[in-house]
Order: C-alpha cells, then sequence, then structure tokens
C-alpha cells in the first residue's frame, strides 16, 4: 500500500490518538511544572463603635482576573515533583536520618501519599496478576474436562464479574462484605468474632482489594486459557500418553509450556490493567486504607474548592514514567523481533 | 493483445534483494511460465507485473505503455490467485461480472460476456451459488472465469493449482491450456511445480533467489540445464548429480568412474545424468558400488546407491531383483552427461 | 478413543465437579444475591438480625405488605432522575461504538495491509496508548478544555473515549483483517477497483464478525467507564456509572442506599443480557489478541 493510501485510511483514527492521547500526554508534562497561584490577600479595615479592626480576605476579583490570565498557575518547574505529596525528597532523608529501625522506616513513609499509593499499586499489579493467571488456568483445565453441555453456562457465569463495571463489581462485594451483609456476617460467624469487619483494618481492605481483583479477572484468564486448551495438539498428547505420563504429567509437560505464550500475553494484559486500578477504591470506598496512583490523579482533580492542577500532573507523570518501565521489556522484546524480521 | 517486457527489474525491502535484474521480452501471446522454488522471487516478479507491489527500480512495459506507475486498475490485466480471492457474499455469477461492474462496461453486455465466460468454464450449473458451496476445482474455474470475462491484454496466474489435489491438477491443467490456445492472450503463470511447467508453458524461466537462472522452451530446460540448480529442480526425479575429479576426459567420483568425455575442463566438476537414459548391466558398468535401496514405482523400479555424499537414482525394468547391498552395475555412456563447474555450478560441456 | 484413555478416576471427577461449583458461587452468587435484594427494603439487605431476612424479606413485608417492592427503583430512576443518566449512557455508547468502529476499520485496516516499518511504530505507539491509565490522560484534558468552554458536554465526552478506544481497536481490527486473505482485495484491485473500492466492494460485506466483536467491547468501554465520564460531564448529562457513584456520596442516610443497589442492577441488566446474546463473540474477542501473540 502506497504511503498516501496509507494516509488516506489512517488519519482519523492517527488524528483522534495524536489529539486526546499524545497531546495530553505533552499538557500534563506542561501543567506539571506549575503550581495554583498564590492567594491575594486584601485588607480591609472596618470600623465599628469599638474601633477599628483589620481584616483579611482572600481578593476574588483579582484571583478571578490572574486565573483567567495563567490558567496553569505560576512557574514551580520541578518543584511540584519533589515537594511532599510527591517523591518528598526532604522528607524521606529526614526519615532516614531520624528513624531507629525498619518498622519506623516503613510507617513514616506509608504516610507519605505518593508513597503510600504507589507501593499499594505495585502490591495490588504483582499480587494480582500472578494469582489471576494461576486461577484462571485451574479454571480452564476444569471446565475443559466436565461434559459438553454444560461449559456454556458455566462460561456465561464465568464472564460476569469480568464483564461488569469494575465500579459496580466492586459496590456489590461492598454491600455483601458489610457487617450486616451476608459476607461479613458470615465472617463474623466463622470467627466467633462480632466485631470483626473487612473495612476496619488496612490490612483486611489490601486483602479485600486484591480478592477482588482476582475475583474480576479471573475470567478473562479463563476464557485465554480455555481457548487455548482446544488448540492443544492432540498428536502432543496422546504421544505423552503412549510415552506413559500421568495425567499431571501431560498437564506439565505439554499443557503448560504450549500455553506459555498466551501467560504472557495475559499477564501483559493484566500487568497494564491493574496499574491503573482505581474503580475498586472508590466502590469499597477504601481510600483510608488504600489508595493507588490513579486514586491520587483523581483526588487532586477532584479537590474541594479548585483542582489541583499542578500536583495531579505531577503525578500522572510519574505514573507514566512507571508505565514505560513496566512496558520496557515487552518493547524490548517485540523491538529484537522487529530487527530479526528485517 | 501485447507484448510484456521487463527491463531489468529489481525488487529490494531494505537490504534485502527479492528480485535481482529480472530482464526478460515476452512475446504477444506467449505462455510463460515462472518456475522457482518457494522464496525465489517468482510471484514478486509477476505481482510488480501486476501492480500489486512496487518496482524498485528498472520499468515495465506492457504493449507501448511504461506501466510502473500505474494502479492495478489501470493496466489492464487480469489474474487468477492461489486462494482465488473469490467475493464470499456473491453468487458465481456476480463474481464474474465484478470486473464488468467496476470498469462500468456497458449494463446491457454483461449477461453475454458473463454467460460466454461462464460456459468457457463449464459453470452454467453452479451460476447461483456462493463460493462457499462449491468444490476445490470449481472455485478454481470461477476464478478463471473472472480472469477471462473481459479480454485482458495479459493473463497472470499465480499457482493457480496449488490448492487442488492431484487428480483435478491434471484435468485443470490441460483447461488451462486449452483455454490459452483459444483466447491467443499473453500468459504468464508462476508455479513451484516443474511439471505444471513443462506440460503448459512455451518458454520456462527458473529463477532461484531472485535470479533468472534460464530461460528456454521446456525441452531446452531439460535437456540442456545451465547449472546444477536448473539440473536438480527439473526432471523427476531430479537429474543425478555427482562431485568427482576430471582429468583428460575421465571422470574419476567415489564409485563412479567414466571416460570419453570432453577432453577440455578439469579440476573439480559435478556429472550429472538422468535417472531414465542409464541402465543397469551385469558388470562393467561405470558405477559399481552396493545397492543402497530398491524401490517399485509401478512401470519401473529405480535403484539408488549412495556415491560419496549424494544418493544415485537409475530406472530398470520392473522384474529387476537385487538385495540391499548387492553390489550393483550400471552404465553410464558420456554421451548422456552433463558436466558441471562445482564450485560455480555452471555448466561446462558445450552441449 | 473415548473410552480408555479418557476415563478418569471418580476422585478427581469428583473434585472438578466441586470445583466448578465453587467457581459458579464466586463468579455469578453476588449478582444474584444483589438482583434478589434489590426488590427489598434496607432493613432487610442490610439485617443485623439474620442474614435470611435478605431473601425472606419480612421487613419488606410489613413496609409494604408484600415480599418484594420497587421502591428503590422508584426512588433511583423517578426520584433521582435516573432514567436520564439511562439516556445519557444510550447516546454516549451508540456514538462511541459508531464513531470507533469507523475510524478503526479503516486504519485497521491500513495496518493490515501495508508493509512498512510504521506500521510496527504506529502498533507499538498504540500499545504504549492502550498502557496509559486514562486518569492521567484526563489530568490533561481538563485544563484545556475549561479554557475551550468545551468541558461538561456528550460529544467531548464521547470524542475522548473514542480516541482512548482507539489503540484497542486499532489492534484487534488490524489482527482480524490480517486474518482476510489478501487475495480477496488484491483480485479486486486487478479486477478494476481503487483501494478505496476495493476495501468497500469486497472487503466490507466479509467483515463483520471482526467488526462486531471489537463493537462489543468498544461498548464495554464507553459502557463501563467511570474515569473519564465523572471527570469530564456536568451533573445532568452523567452517565450512569458516576451517577451511581454520586448516590454514594449522597444517599448514605436510612434508605437511600437502596436507591444506589437498584440503580446498580439496572446497569448490570444490560450486560447479562449482552452476555447471553453474544457470548460466542466475546470469547473469541477476548482471544483473538492472544492467538496472534
Amino acid at each position: 500500500m502506497p504511503h498516501k493510501t496509507f494516509m488516506a485510511f489512517i488519519w482519523p483514527s492517527l488524528l483522534a490518538m495524536i489529539l486526546f492521547i499524545a497531546l495530553p500526554i505533552l499538557s500534563v508534562g506542561y501543567q506539571s511544572l506549575f503550581i495554583e497561584h498564590e492567594q491575594i490577600l486584601i485588607e480591609t479595615e472596618t470600623c465599628g463603635p469599638f474601633g477599628c479592626t483589620a481584616e483579611v480576605s482572600v481578593d476574588s476579583a483579582a484571583m478571578a482576573d490572574l486565573r483567567a490570565e495563567k490558567p496553569a498557575g505560576r512557574y514551580n518547574g520541578l518543584g511540584t515533583y519533589t515537594n511532599a505529596s510527591h517523591l518528598a525528597f526532604d522528607e524521606i532523608t529526614e526519615i532516614f536520618a531520624t528513624s531507629d529501625n525498619f518498622t519506623e522506616i516503613r510507617t513514616r513513609i506509608m504516610n507519605l501519599p505518593f508513597y503510600k499509593a504507589l507501593i499499594f499499586t505495585l502490591a495490588y499489579t504483582f499480587i494480582v496478576t500472578p494469582l489471576v493467571i494461576i486461577l484462571g488456568f485451574i479454571i480452564a483445565l476444569v471446565v475443559n474436562s466436565i461434559p459438553r453441555f454444560l461449559k456454556g453456562p458455566v462460561i456465561f457465569f464465568s464472564l460476569l464479574p469480568m464483564i461488569v463495571t469494575p465500579l459496580v463489581g466492586s459496590l456489590v462485594l461492598f454491600w455483601m462484605i458489610d457487617s450486616r451483609g451476608i459476607i461479613g456476617a458470615a465472617l463474623q460467624a466463622l470467627f466467633s468474632d462480632p466485631s470483626l469487619s473487612l473495612k476496619a483494618s488496612p490490612a483486611l481492605t489490601w486483602v479485600t482489594l486484591f480478592v477482588y481483583g482476582v475475583w474480576h479477572s479471573a475470567p478473562f484468564a479463563f476464557v485465554v486459557f480455555y481457548a487455548g486448551l482446544q488448540t492443544v495438539p492432540q498428536d502432543t498428547l496422546e504421544s505423552a500418553m503412549v510415552d506413559g505420563a500421568s495425567r499431571w504429567e501431560r498437564v506439565r509437560f505439554v499443557t503448560i509450556p504450549y500455553l506459555m505464550p498466551l501467560a504472557t500475553f495475559i499477564a501483559l494484559m493484566q500487568l497494564m490493567d491493574n496499574f491503573r486500578v482505581f474503580e475498586p477504591i472508590i466502590g469499597f470506598s477504601a481510600a483510608a486504607s488504600a489508595t493507588s496512583l490513579s486514586y491520587l490523579i483523581y483526588n487532586d482533580l477532584r479537590a474541594a474548592e479548585s483542582p489541583l492542577f499542578g500536583s495531579a500532573a505531577a503525578t500522572s507523570m510519574l505514573t507514566i514514567i512507571g508505565v514505560i518501565i513496566l512496558l520496557l521489556p515487552v518493547l524490548r522484546r517485540n523491538w529484537r523481533e522487529f530487527n530479526r524480521k528485517t | 493483445m501485447a507484448r510484456l517486457q521487463l527491463k531489468n527489474v529489481n525488487k529490494r525491502w531494505g537490504s534485502f534483494v527479492g528480485v535481482d535484474n529480472f530482464d526478460l521480452d515476452i512475446a504477444d501471446q506467449e505462455f510463460l511460465v515462472l518456475l522457482g522454488p518457494s522464496g525465489c522471487g517468482k510471484s514478486t516478479t509477476m505481482r510488480m507485473i501486476a501492480g500489486l507491489e512496487d518496482v524498485t527500480e528498472g520499468e515495465i512495459w506492457l504493449g507501448d505503455r511504461m506501466v510502473n506507475n500505474l494502479e492495478p486498475k489501470d493496466r489492464d490485466i487480469s489474474m487468477v490467485f492461489q486462494s482465488y480471492g473469490l467475493y464470499p457474499n456473491l453468487s458465481v455469477y456476480e463474481n464474474i461480472r465484478f470486473p464488468l461492474r467496476v470498469r462500468k462496461v456497458p449494463k446491457e453486455k454483461h449477461r453475454d460476456m458473463v454467460m460466454k465466460a461462464i460456459e468457457m468454464v463449464e459453470l452454467q450449473d453452479f451460476m447461483d451459488r456462493r463460493p462457499a458451496e462449491l468444490s476445490g476445482g470449481q472455485r478454481q474455474r470461477v476464478a478463471l472465469g473472472r480472469a477471462i470475462v473481459r479480454k485482458p491484454t495479459v493473463f497472470l496466474m499465480d499457482e493457480p493449482l496449488s490448492n487442488l489435489d492431484a487428480k483435478l491438477r491434471v484435468s485443470t491443467r490441460a483447461q488451462i491450456k486449452n483455454l490459452q490456445s483459444k483466447l491467443k492472450t499473453t500468459t504468464v503463470y508462476v508455479t513451484h511445480d516443474q511439471i505444471e511447467a513443462m506440460t503448459l508453458a512455451d518458454r520456462v524461466v527458473v529463477m532461484n533467489a531472485g535470479k533468472i537462472q534460464q530461460v528456454g522452451t521446456p525441452t531446452e530446460i531439460y535437456d540442456t540445464p545451465a547449472n546444477t540448480f536448473v539440473a536438480s529442480f527439473i526432471g523427476s526425479p531430479a537429474m543425478n548429480l555427482v562431485e568427482g575429479k576430471l582429468e583428460k576426459g575421465v571422470f574419476q567420483g567415489d564409485g563412479i568412474h567414466v571416460e570419453g568425455l570432453p577432453a577440455g575442463p578439469s579440476g573439480n566438476v559435478t556429472l550429472g545424468f538422468r535417472a531414465e537414459d542409464a541402465e543397469i548391466v551385469e558388470d562393467q558398468g561405470q558405477i559399481a558400488a552396493p545397492m543402497y535401496s530398491i524401490e517399485l514405482l509401478g512401470e519401473a523400479s529405480m535403484i539408488t546407491w549412495r556415491l560419496g555424499g549424494a544418493l544415485v537414482s537409475i530406472k530398470t525394468n520392473k522384474e529387476y531383483r537385487a538385495e540391499i547391498g548387492d553390489i550393483v552395475h550400471a552404465r553410464i555412456p558420456a554421451s548422456i552427461c552433463h558436466l558441471f563447474d562445482t564450485a560455480s555450478g555452471e555448466r561446462i560441456d558445450d552441449r | 478413543m473415548s473410552s480408555l484413555a479418557k476415563r478418569k478416576p471418580p476422585s478427581l471427577v469428583m473434585l472438578s465437579t466441586v470445583f466448578v461449583l465453587f467457581w459458579l458461587v464466586v463468579a455469578a452468587f453476588p449478582f444474584l444475591w444483589t438482583m434478589w435484594g434489590s426488590f427489598k427494603v434496607e432493613g432487610d439487605f442490610f439485617s443485623r438480625a439474620d442474614w435470611m431476612n435478605a431473601i425472606t424479606g419480612p421487613v419488606t413485608q410489613r413496609q409494604h405488605g408484600s415480599a418484594f417492592t420497587l421502591a428503590g427503583y422508584e426512588g433511583a430512576w423517578i426520584q433521582q432522575e435516573f432514567w436520564r443518566s439511562v439516556v445519557n449512557t444510550a447516546i454516549v455508547t451508540l456514538f462511541v461504538v459508531i464513531i470507533s468502529l469507523t475510524l478503526g476499520t479503516l486504519g485497521g485496516y491500513a495496518l493490515a495491509r501495508s508493509g512498512f516499518k510504521y506500521t510496527f511504530w504506529l502498533l507499538m505507539a498504540a500499545l504504549v496508548f492502550r498502557a496509559m491509565p486514562h486518569v492521567t490522560l484526563v489530568s490533561g484534558y481538563l485544563l484545556p478544555f475549561f479554557q475551550l468552554n468545551i468541558w461538561g458536554f456528550l460529544p467531548t465526552t464521547i470524542i475522548v473515549l473514542v480516541a482512548i478506544n482507539q489503540p484497542f481497536t486499532l489492534w484487534m481490527l488490524h489482527s482480524f483483517f490480517l486474518s482476510i486473505p489478501k487475495d480477496l482485495d488484491e483480485a479486486a484491485m486487478v479486477d478494476g477497483c481503487t483501494r478505496f473500492q476495493a476495501f468497500r466492494l469486497a472487503i466490507i460485506p466479509v467483515m463483520w464478525p471482526g467488526v462486531i466483536t471489537t463493537g462489543l467491547f468498544s461498548f464495554l468501554l464507553a459502557y463501563n467507564d467511570f474515569t473519564v465520564t465523572s471527570m469530564l460531564l456536568t451533573q445532568e448529562n452523567a452517565t450512569m456509572i458516576p451517577k451511581i457513584n454520586s448516590f454514594l456520596g449522597s444517599t448514605q442516610e436510612e434508605g437511600k442506599v437502596m436507591y444506589a443497589v437498584a440503580a446498580v442492577v439496572s446497569a448490570i441488566v444490560p450486560l447479562f443480557a449482552l452476555i447471553l446474546f453474544f457470548q460466542r463473540q466475546i470469547v473469541s474477542g477476548l482471544t483473538a489478541g492472544a492467538v496472534k501473540g
């Protein structure tokens, strides 16, 4: 296809992606260098019968003018990146200088919003992803062995947790784990502890979110593996049988190696999706004990008075860098393959 | 009707050379076959003629027009594809009518033209079927019908028989040959099957690794292959090739000794001869070596030796019996031998 | 072949049956439970006394004279004007799907048929774009959108969702077009078509399976989106998911939480229907990317 025809076909799509994905990334980068305007204060004197009092207030008219003039705020360089709610260099140095032991360091770092979110995001990504792959694989193996007429309905119900909107899905679970909901009540009965609440402790909230993540994504892994299982070469399986491999050995030496590329694919998709974990935190009202990078950005943009664009943008930039680091192995592999081809 | 010229045509992708300096003049009404193993550049050459692939260097002339920069639709060619490229949503009739429709041939002419093409490819009974409801051979004929429905200046056929089973291939081959002689349209036909090439072609172009190896009539190519590649590619079984030393007209290889060859060349040569030209003898043969295998082919038997690194086969009558490992002799007269330079592979005798 | 080699020990059959049942409960029970509970009052759905109440509904019985009540739905749909959000969602998803597919089929076709190096780079860029957390992009939109005065409107959101959707749509349709033999459009071009005519006459008639599958996923993305819609739409223009979220903030007082439950169930039901009708396409779509690697 000549270049001209190619462009004729692809330009609308390309334009959409440049305008609404590439440019916003630049816009984020630009905004991250700015910070909200300082408040302009005016002093007014009100005199009453008991003398005059000076009152300091925000000059809202002047503020509005300033905002209209410089919407991005005032230039702050990389200041936003290093302040306490982002990379917090000063605070980190101080923590390491003044803390006595590791536990203290950990607790104090977990109090820094950015690190708290980063640690949760990474934990979520790297705990949920492998669990999803393992659980999905087991479900696929088992479903593959049940009678044919049951497979359709089973797949139907299996798809539900994945298809349903993350926010809605997490709300459904959230209501059930409420201490007055069925799972919450059942857990209280099980541990005979009437004050047990999954929402109360940070650790339990983390576990709840992980469980939700696995529940939400396992169907995806299941469906992909299940489709893969249909194409496992029967010849190889049968020759393994003839060679005397047990059921488990056949799975171990034929099925798993054959499905490895699919596992890589699922891992890639899951890493991308889990890294932006966000809706469940809202659904489970879990922000107090677990926040993610995406949640931080959301929260800044939702700030009570006016959105903290600079702060949100700085977190966004750091998140984008995180995504690129995450994708680096994949990009490198593709690049190598591409070079080998040409 | 047109003559088709390719003037030093090259195709490169980056540093990879697909077609290297292809230069050929194809006469009007000629049936030309491009023959070679997969990846040799024969399909690329055809696709450049069709305009589906850009020409990196060189010129393609169709009649008196240089067509390099013309869209496929403006070249006035028609093409039969390997997997046919039928429109699955259209009936046989509509498939064949498609070129007329998009080329804005007046509507009232369509029916006559399509019906004529359908008759030529004998699909009268299947006109209203969809391609999915046809057998492989019938689909193939739809593709042919679509190619002939208008009178193009050149037919291009890209391995049109390779998806058919062996029996059907033989009959469709004959049909194609017959059609071409009736229509008298210049045809370029790509195949990797040397039998198709031999049976169909006025001239064969043997290609390998992007280069033309030899151009000639089927007989020329069979009788005087230009190099070891052509020798080993043409004929069934392929020509036997044995490496050895030639000195003063005497060839000496492992288990083979031939005298009376041309006295001129000497040194490391490859001796070639065809299985059907040599014969088994009781003793005093040019080959005297333990037999490697014997296979009954039906009308004949094939005796094989392992000489040096190569397997050498000779056809003999089907009653011949010997045990594997017996010393068996064969007569290889100098007159049936071909000599090639071992290093370059080029023919060195002057037949 | 089925007899000897495929026979399984009874213990394994038991184990796998139990496992499948367990998984089915895990996957489906929460939804069935919530659907059932959405017809109760809060005192039953969140019962302090006995969880069985959520099934039998004694409080509901007491308050409404029947074990089932539509009070939650009435509150959500009429009182809180959830129907508005439903209409907005319908508009957004419809246009997102149509526009995404139009742009995506053209682009995906070009990517599948062009042999040049830059297609590789475009696909890689699309992969990186696909991985961007949507909220990072939203933080890039907000300020310019405020400035241009296009914030809060449905068309803005539609275009943004289309763009965010593009990388995925392009990948999927690209691999789908690769599976359509090149011979088809090349035959059309030799027969006398331009590239566009070949696309229109030869490719469009056969591309529907892939387009439908991709369309389903575009639909899901638009339907399920929370990040973009919650940040870019005004209250009046809110789609279902942000609307549900706003219920949570405003309706924590007694009784109102059932509005949210009813709204959640209303949002789930169309997805149920979707799987029911398009299960095969969804499964094939999920695996389409995987098969190509």
